[in-house]
């Protein structure tokens, strides 16, 4: 497996006793008081332009821009400047943590194994549980952080995936690729919903598999916050362009259940991998309408899933998935044991669907919500459309172990989990080794003082009169990575690391 | 144009869930879920009413 991976999510915040809540101050106050080792707002924001599109050209505007303009506006009158409202922390892991608008947001560093993500996954959660933990304990009012992705009101925020890609697969191929897997991988990686909704306004009450697919009207398009689209158009690569793309996939839910992000993401890299190794376009499942079977497939009560063909013919997003299956066997086939393990949790999890789909309670977000909510609603004699449910299903996404559900769940034995718990949770923060991000954090924890900035593609850093820059751009290769990381070992001072092919003298 | 959707094939399920470093069985046969049906009753049915966030990416 070539391509490397990560996840930004954004997280819920709320407080145990305040009814009226400025949630924009609370995650500016979670944000800031990270403590973790990092340097701090020194994000260098240049190398930023989401207004890029993947078809070829420059929108001069996102539909969000006039809300984020407003927000802009009323946050110009809190006594903070820009970046201190942002907050970016990059930590020693190479990780991004900040406020984003309204919402903490943790991106994980870019990481090549899956094993790498979960862990990186997690220690994202414990850094947010841990600021939680500290503002709460010095006001008397709990933090109360959701990794969810709705407040059940028509407000969505997202868990959004990144896929290093070679730049020779063209956006036509990956675009029309991707799009029947996106719609149909919900049967394994939602995270269910006790609700339904719209953008902006809550429907009615009603389980449904996936938190977002109430969210998705547009095929593709560059926007991320109104109308957003199934496949998301923003290129930006935070790499050489002329290499590379990054797939930014914004239409998957926060998984609380390790299995489900593994199953998510690795499911996901796969695809891509056999699209990159030639997977023929007329191999592809093709729906014949993909935005309406995307909450069609979520709100199913039968859970069948039929879908309707682009040639006409039904099918059910079980045999979607497997057709995506035959392909990755045999254009992306696993070549080492982590990822032959992927190949055989994905046929297994599809064949315990077509079984029964309660069987994957001990492993997918949805049925084990589903299974324990149900549980404790005919128990206690609730109604299936009473609003206690949809507490109980913010409950499940409680981050902090002692309350949520999930970890209720997850103590009780009740998950399988695909790497031992003690190497998913608990970790010391560390950056993945395999990666560019190894240098990334490298750098902040061998010389923080001295970093000027440091985004995604490159580390900028000081040394007396002198500005050194770790051009990080085409660092994918492990004899590049591990050239760096031992740059970075043996240097004393920044000016060291000019040894680096890849670093030099601004 | 062949049809790409194949018809269900029975697959049967890799031993322990995978090979190498994959995913292992639960410890346990059937989960414990008494004291968490309790943490359950305890959860406020108001919460979700009171719960607002903004709109996010």
């Amino acid at each position: 497996m070539q391509i490397q991976f990560g996840l930004e999510t954004e997280i819920g915040i709320s407080r145990e006793n305040s009814a009226e809540l400025d949630v924009v101050a609370e995650s500016i106050a979670l944000v800031r008081s990270a403590t973790a080792p990092g340097v701090r707002q020194r994000w260098d924001y240049r190398h930023e332009d989401p207004h890029q599109d993947a078809r070829g050209f420059r929108v001069a505007e996102l539909r969000q821009d006039t809300d984020e303009a407003n927000y802009f506006a009323q946050d110009a009158s809190r006594p903070l400047s820009f970046s201190e409202i942002k907050s970016d922390l990059v930590l020693r892991n190479g990780a991004r943590f900040y406020n984003d608008h309204a919402h903490p947001e943790y991106c994980t560093p870019e990481c090549g194994t899956l094993r790498e993500l979960a862990e990186q996954d997690a220690s994202g959660d414990a850094l947010l549980i841990e600021c939680a933990r500290a503002i709460g304990a010095a006001s008397g009012n709990p933090v109360l952080l959701y990794k969810n992705n709705t407040d059940f009101r028509g407000h969505s925020y997202g868990c959004h995936e990144n896929y290093l890609l070679p730049r020779s697969l063209s956006w036509d191929r990956l675009a029309d690729g991707m799009q029947s897997f996106l719609v149909t991988r919900q049967i394994f990686c939602g995270a269910g919903k006790y609700g339904w909704e719209a953008e902006d306004r809550f429907v009615q009450a009603g389980f449904q598999l996936a938190q977002r697919s109430d969210f998705f009207s547009e095929l593709q398009s560059v926007d991320t916050m109104q109308r957003r689209p199934l496949v998301n158009t923003r290129d930006e690569p935070h790499a050489d362009p002329a290499l590379y793309r990054r797939f930014h996939v914004i239409i998957g839910d926060a998984n609380l259940s390790p299995f489900a992000t593994y199953l998510k993401v690795g499911t996901s890299a796969l695809v891509l991998q056999a699209l990159v190794n030639g997977a023929p376009r007329e191999r592809i499942p093709r729906l014949k309408d993909p935005l309406a079977a995307l909450p069609a497939i979520s709100r199913d009560p039968e859970w069948k899933w039929h879908v309707r063909l682009a040639g006409g013919r039904t099918a059910t997003a079980i045999e979607v998935q497997r057709a995506y299956l035959e392909l990755v066997k045999e254009f992306a086939p696993p070549t080492d044991p982590e990822w032959a393990a992927l190949v055989d949790a994905w046929q297994e999890v599809l064949l315990d669907l077509e079984r029964d789909p309660r069987s994957t309670a001990d492993r997918l977000d949805w049925t084990a919500k589903h299974r324990l909510i149900e549980q404790f609603r005919e128990g206690e004699g609730i109604a299936p459309d009473d609003p206690w449910l949809r507490s109980l299903d913010l409950s499940y996404h409680l981050m902090d172990p002692a309350q949520g559900l999930f970890y209720g769940l997850l103590d009780s034995g009740a998950f399988r989990l695909p790497f031992p718990r003690e190497v998913i949770y608990g970790r010391p923060l560390a950056a993945p080794l395999s990666t560019r991000a190894a240098l990334r954090g490298g750098c902040i924890e061998k010389f923080g003082g001295q970093v000027e900035s440091a985004q995604w593609d490159g580390v900028v850093l000081r040394d007396g009169p002198r500005r050194i820059e770790v051009d990080l751009r085409d660092v994918f290769s492990a004899e590049r990575v591990a050239a760096g990381r031992a740059a970075i070992a043996a240097a004393a001072r920044p000016a060291d690391l000019l040894s680096l092919a890849f670093a030099k003298s601004i | 144009m062949p049809d790409p959707i194949q018809k269900p094939r029975v697959i049967p399920p890799a031993p322990g869930g995978g090979g190498g470093e994959g995913p292992k069985e639960p410890k346990v046969e059937k989960p414990n879920t008494e004291d968490l049906l309790k943490r359950m009753r305890k959860v406020d049915p108001e919460q979700a009413k009171r719960y607002r966030q903004r709109t996010g990416q």
